[in-house]
C-alpha cells in the first residue's frame, strides 16, 4: 500500500526536505495589488518581503482552490493507494476547508483520502509532515498516519518573535494575541500558535533579549524530535541562533527555514522563529 | 477622691478624641517644616503632608461623635489610621493608632487613659514598627517610638498620671528627635533631623496643649536641631513644579494692523514690558503673544505700532491654581482596565500622563493605574479599593514607589481577593516588571517573575533641587540638577540634560538597554534636543526615549 503524502506552502518546507520525502505541497495564493502568485512557485519569500512595506494595497492570501485539490488528488491517486493531506489550522485559513471539499467532490473515487487539520502552521505543520512520511516509510498504515498526525499535532510547537504585530492585526490573524498590541514601549512581542490560532507568549524588552528568550525555549521544549530556526529577512542571525542550540537537535544541526510568502505576509520583515516537535514523553 | 474625680474629666472619651483631632491640628500647623526635614531635596511623598492627610483620615472618620469607650474610640481610630495610611510615615503612625487599641481594649472598659496603659500602648506600638518595616533604621520615628516608650514606662513606674507621662514623653521625644542625626549620618551631613520623628514630637505637643487647654491647641514647634544650631530650610514645594515658562499672571494675546510694523522693535519692546513675548508678521499685521502682570501696558505699547484688535487675555493664576489643586488631590484616582474578566489583574501606581498610559498599554487589558500623587501618596484605602475593584480575584500590585511598598504590603491581608505586591520601588522598575506578566503563568509565577525582572532593573532619575542641602559629600544648590542612580547621587549639575548625560555614561556599563521617561516639566523642544543630543552621544547603546509626563523628575531611566 503506498501512501501519498500531502501538505499546504504555509508548511515552510526547505526544497531538500520536500524532495527527500516526496511530499507533495500544494501552493496557496498571494494577491498583491492586482496581481495574484502561488506561494513559493511565481513569488519567493524574498521578493514579497521587499515588496510588504511599501506595499500601497495590503497583500492577501487565499486557500488553494477545491479544484486545485482534487487534480492534486487525481493525480497522486493514479501512483498510490491511498492520500493523506495534512493542513495549517482551519483558524487561520480555508484550507483545510478546501481539502475536504475536494474531497466531498471525489465521492466517485475509491481512493481513500484523509484529511487532518494540525492546528499549527509553518515548521510545526511542515515536520508533521515529515514525520507522517518517516512513519509510512516504516511501514504505517493510513489510519496509524492519521493518529500519529493528530498526536503530533500537539507535540509541535511554533514560536515566532516579531517586529511589529501590524501585519497579524491587519491581516486578521492577530488572535489570543491582541493584548499586545498597542505597547508604547518597544517591546517585541513573541508568539505561539495555541488552539489553532496565535497566542500570545512573552514581550522581550528588546531584539537581543529577545533572542536569548528564543534559545532558553528551546532547553525548556527539550528533548526534541525535530528542530527548525525560522525566519523571514534575517538569515544571518537565524543561523547563529541554529549553531547556539545545535546540542537540542537530535541530528545535531537544526534545519533553518524561511518562512514563505504566505506566513510571512502576517508575520513580517525581521522575524525569527522556532518550529519544533518535542519528543514523547517517556 | 480628689485627684481620681479631676482625672475623670480630663482623661475620658472626649479628650482623648479633642487631643487626637489637636494631633492632626499641630501636624497641619508645622506641614512645610515638617516636609523641609525630608532628607532629598525633593517634594515626592512629603513626610508632613503624608502625615497630615493619614491624622486627617482619622479625625474626619471621627467626626463629632465621641461616644463608646476609650477602647471603642481607639479601636476606630486604628482602622482608620491604617486605611488612610500614606506613606511609609503614616504607616508608622497607624502603629501608634495600633497600639493605643490594644492597649485601651485590653483594660476591659476601663473609661480613662492612664499613664500605664498609655506606656504600654507606646511600647506596643515601637515592637510592631520595628517588625512592620521592611528595613528598620535607627535615627528614624522608631527610635522616637521606642524611646518614648522607655520614658512613659519609667514615668508611669513611679505613679504618674496620664498627664505626667504625657508631659514627659513629649519633652523627651524632642531630645530624642534631636539626637536623630547622631544615629543616621545621612541626617547629620543633610543638616536635618528626622522629619517623621518630627512630626510625632509636633503631635505629641498638640496633644499636650490640647490636655491643658491651650489654645490654639497646635502651635509651630521649633525645630529641635543638634548644638543648638537653627533649622533653616525654607520648602519650595512649588518650585520644581515650575518649568523653564513660568507661568503666572495673565497671558495677554492680540493683533496689530499698520502698513509697516518694525517685528525686532517691537518684540524687543514687549520683552522688555513682560515675559517670553512671540511676535510674528505678515503683510500689514502683526501678532504678539505675551505674559503680563499688568496687561494693560502691553496693549499700550501696541498701540503705539498701529490698530489693536482680536484681542485675548487669559488669567494664567487661575489655570495654574486650578490644575495645581486638582493635582494636589489627585492621588488615589484610577484609570480602569478593558477587560470584563481576565484571569488576573493588576494594580499599579503611577504619576504622569505618559507613564499611565505607558502602564495601561503594557498591561494586557487587565490593568488598572492609581494615581501616585504630587506631593503625597496613594493611602493603603486607595490601594485597597483599587485591588477590590479590579476585574479578577487574583491581583498583582505594584507600588512602584519606595514610599507606597509598605502600604501595600498592608493590602493583602485587608481584602477577600489574593493579592501578591511586587515591591517596585519606582514606576520605571514597576513598567519593566509589568512586561514579565503573562496571563499563561499562576498568580504566584507572575509574582516571581515580575520580581526577578524589578531585581534587575537600575533606576535612575534627575531632577532639581528644590531647596538647598548637602548630601553623601555633594553640596546641592536650589535649583541645580542632581541625578541619583539606586537611590545614591551620582552627579550634580546646573542642567538637567548634561546630568542625564553623566548619569547615562556612568551608570550603563554593561546595559542593553536604557529607557528613558521624559518628565512633564519638559517642553517639547527640551525633548528633542533630549533625542537628539542622547543618539548623538550614545550610539552604541540602546537607547529608547519615551514620553513619561512625571511631575518632579526631568527625566527618569530604567537600565538593564
Amino acid at each position: 500500500m503506498s501512501i501519498a503524502v500531502v501538505t499546504d506552502s504555509t508548511s515552510d518546507l526547505p526544497a531538500d526536505l520536500v524532495e527527500k520525502h516526496g511530499i507533495s505541497v500544494i501552493p496557496l495564493n498571494v494577491h498583491i495589488e492586482d496581481e495574484t502568485f502561488l506561494d513559493g512557485v511565481t513569488i519567493s519569500s524574498d521578493e514579497m518581503y521587499r515588496r510588504l512595506p511599501d506595499a500601497k494595497v495590503i497583500p492577501t492570501t487565499s486557500a488553494p482552490s477545491v479544484g486545485a485539490f482534487v487534480e492534486l488528488y487525481e493525480k497522486l491517486a493514479k501512483t498510490h493507494d491511498e492520500i493523506i493531506s495534512v493542513h495549517i489550522s482551519s483558524k487561520l485559513s480555508l484550507t483545510h476547508n478546501s481539502a475536504v471539499n475536494a474531497v466531498a467532490e471525489m465521492s466517485s473515487t475509491t481512493t481513500p483520502i484523509a484529511v487532518v487539520d494540525t492546528q499549527q502552521a509553518s515548521m510545526a505543520l511542515g515536520w508533521t509532515a515529515v514525520r507522517v512520511a518517516e512513519a509510512i516509510s516504516d511501514g504505517a498504515s493510513l489510519d496509524d498516519s492519521v493518529a500519529l498526525a493528530k498526536k503530533l499535532s500537539e507535540r509541535a510547537v511554533f514560536i515566532g518573535m516579531v517586529d511589529t504585530l501590524k501585519y497579524l492585526v491587519r491581516g486578521g490573524r492577530i488572535g489570543k494575541a491582541q493584548g499586545f498590541v498597542g505597547s508604547l514601549l518597544r517591546v517585541k512581542p513573541i508568539l505561539t500558535i495555541r488552539e489553532g490560532e496565535a497566542h500570545p507568549l512573552e514581550r522581550a524588552r528588546n531584539r537581543s533579549k529577545g533572542i536569548a528568550r528564543i534559545k532558553s525555549l528551546v532547553a525548556e521544549y527539550a528533548p526534541l524530535e525535530k528542530l527548525a530556526v525560522l525566519y523571514t529577512t534575517d538569515e544571518d542571525d537565524a543561523s547563529e541562533i541554529a549553531n547556539d542550540i545545535a546540542e537540542f537537535d537530535p541530528d545535531g544541526s537544526p534545519a533553518v527555514a524561511q518562512l514563505g510568502p504566505v506566513v510571512g505576509n502576517y508575520l513580517g520583515p525581521g522575524m525569527l522563529g522556532l518550529g519544533l516537535i518535542r519528543a514523547e514523553p517517556s | 477622691m480628689q485627684n481620681s474625680m479631676v482625672e475623670s474629666d480630663r482623661t475620658g472619651s472626649k479628650v482623648l478624641v479633642e487631643m487626637i483631632r489637636a494631633t492632626a491640628s499641630a501636624v497641619e500647623a508645622n506641614r512645610d517644616t515638617i516636609n523641609a526635614l525630608n532628607v532629598f531635596p525633593v517634594p515626592d511623598g512629603d513626610t508632613g503632608t503624608n502625615m497630615m492627610l493619614t491624622l486627617r483620615s482619622v479625625v474626619d472618620d471621627l467626626g463629632d461623635d465621641s461616644s463608646g469607650t476609650i477602647g471603642d474610640i481607639a479601636k476606630k481610630m486604628a482602622r482608620s489610621a491604617l486605611l488612610g495610611a500614606r506613606g511609609n510615615s503614616g504607616l508608622i503612625l497607624a502603629q501608634f493608632f495600633k497600639g493605643l487599641s490594644e492597649s485601651l481594649g485590653t483594660s476591659d472598659g476601663e473609661p480613662l487613659l492612664r499613664g500605664t496603659s498609655f506606656a504600654r500602648s507606646l511600647r506596643i506600638a515601637a515592637t510592631n514598627s520595628y517588625k512592620a518595616m521592611p528595613n528598620p533604621v535607627e535615627g528614624t520615628m522608631l527610635t522616637v517610638y521606642r524611646e518614648c516608650a522607655d520614658v512613659a514606662e519609667a514615668s508611669a513606674a513611679q505613679n504618674g498620671s496620664f498627664e505626667n507621662v504625657l508631659a514627659a514623653v513629649a519633652a523627651s521625644s524632642l531630645e530624642t528627635v534631636r539626637r536623630t542625626p547622631q544615629l543616621l549620618p545621612v541626617l547629620a551631613e543633610a543638616e536635618v533631623v528626622d522629619s517623621g520623628g518630627f512630626g510625632f514630637a509636633v503631635m505629641l505637643d498638640g496633644a499636650l496643649r490640647s490636655l491643658h487647654g491651650n489654645e490654639p491647641a497646635g502651635r509651630v514647634v521649633e525645630v529641635p536641631m543638634p548644638g543648638g544650631t537653627k533649622f533653616s530650610g525654607t520648602v519650595k514645594a512649588d518650585f520644581v513644579d515650575a518649568s523653564e515658562e513660568i507661568d503666572w499672571g495673565y497671558c495677554t494675546v492680540f493683533a496689530i494692523q499698520s502698513e509697516s510694523i518694525d517685528l525686532d522693535k517691537l518684540r524687543a519692546h514687549m520683552d522688555q514690558l513682560g515675559r517670553s513675548p512671540i511676535v510674528d508678521g505678515t503683510d500689514g499685521i502683526a501678532k504678539v503673544h505675551v505674559h503680563m502682570e499688568d496687561p494693560g501696558k502691553a496693549l499700550s505699547a501696541g498701540l503705539g505700532y498701529g490698530l489693536i484688535s482680536n484681542i485675548e487675555i487669559v488669567n494664567m493664576d487661575e489655570q495654574t491654581a486650578g490644575w495645581a489643586a486638582a493635582r494636589r488631590n489627585s492621588a488615589g484616582r484610577r484609570r480602569v482596565p478593558t477587560l470584563a474578566a481576565p484571569k488576573i489583574a493588576v494594580v499599579a501606581v503611577a504619576a504622569g500622563d505618559g507613564l499611565t498610559d505607558l502602564i495601561i498599554s503594557a498591561g494586557l487589558g487587565a490593568t488598572s493605574v492609581v494615581e501616585g500623587g504630587d506631593t503625597m501618596n496613594p493611602s493603603v484605602a486607595d490601594l485597597l479599593a483599587a485591588v477590590n475593584a479590579a476585574p479578577s480575584n487574583k491581583v498583582i500590585l505594584l507600588p512602584n514607589n519606595k514610599n507606597v511598598v509598605a502600604a501595600a504590603q498592608q493590602v493583602p491581608d485587608l481584602t477577600g481577593k489574593d493579592v501578591r505586591v511586587v515591591p517596585t520601588r519606582s514606576v520605571q522598575t514597576g513598567v519593566a516588571a509589568l512586561l514579565a506578566f503573562s496571563m499563561d503563568l499562576s498568580l504566584d509565577e507572575n509574582a516571581e517573575a515580575m520580581n526577578d525582572v524589578a531585581g534587575e532593573v537600575g533606576e535612575g532619575r534627575v531632577c532639581r533641587a528644590s531647596r538647598d542641602v548637602t548630601i553623601y559629600g555633594r553640596e546641592i544648590k536650589a535649583g541645580m540638577a542632581f541625578a541619583t542612580f539606586d537611590d545614591v547621587i551620582v552627579t550634580v549639575g546646573r542642567d538637567p540634560l548634561f546630568v542625564l548625560v553623566k548619569l547615562i555614561e556612568e551608570c550603563s556599563d554593561g546595559a542593553e538597554i536604557v529607557t528613558v521617561y521624559t518628565g512633564e516639566s519638559l517642553s517639547p523642544e527640551q525633548v528633542k534636543t533630549t533625542t537628539e543630543t542622547l543618539e548623538d552621544k550614545f550610539a552604541d547603546i540602546e537607547i529608547e526615549i519615551v514620553w513619561g509626563g512625571q511631575p518632579h523628575y526631568d527625566y527618569l531611566i530604567a537600565v538593564e
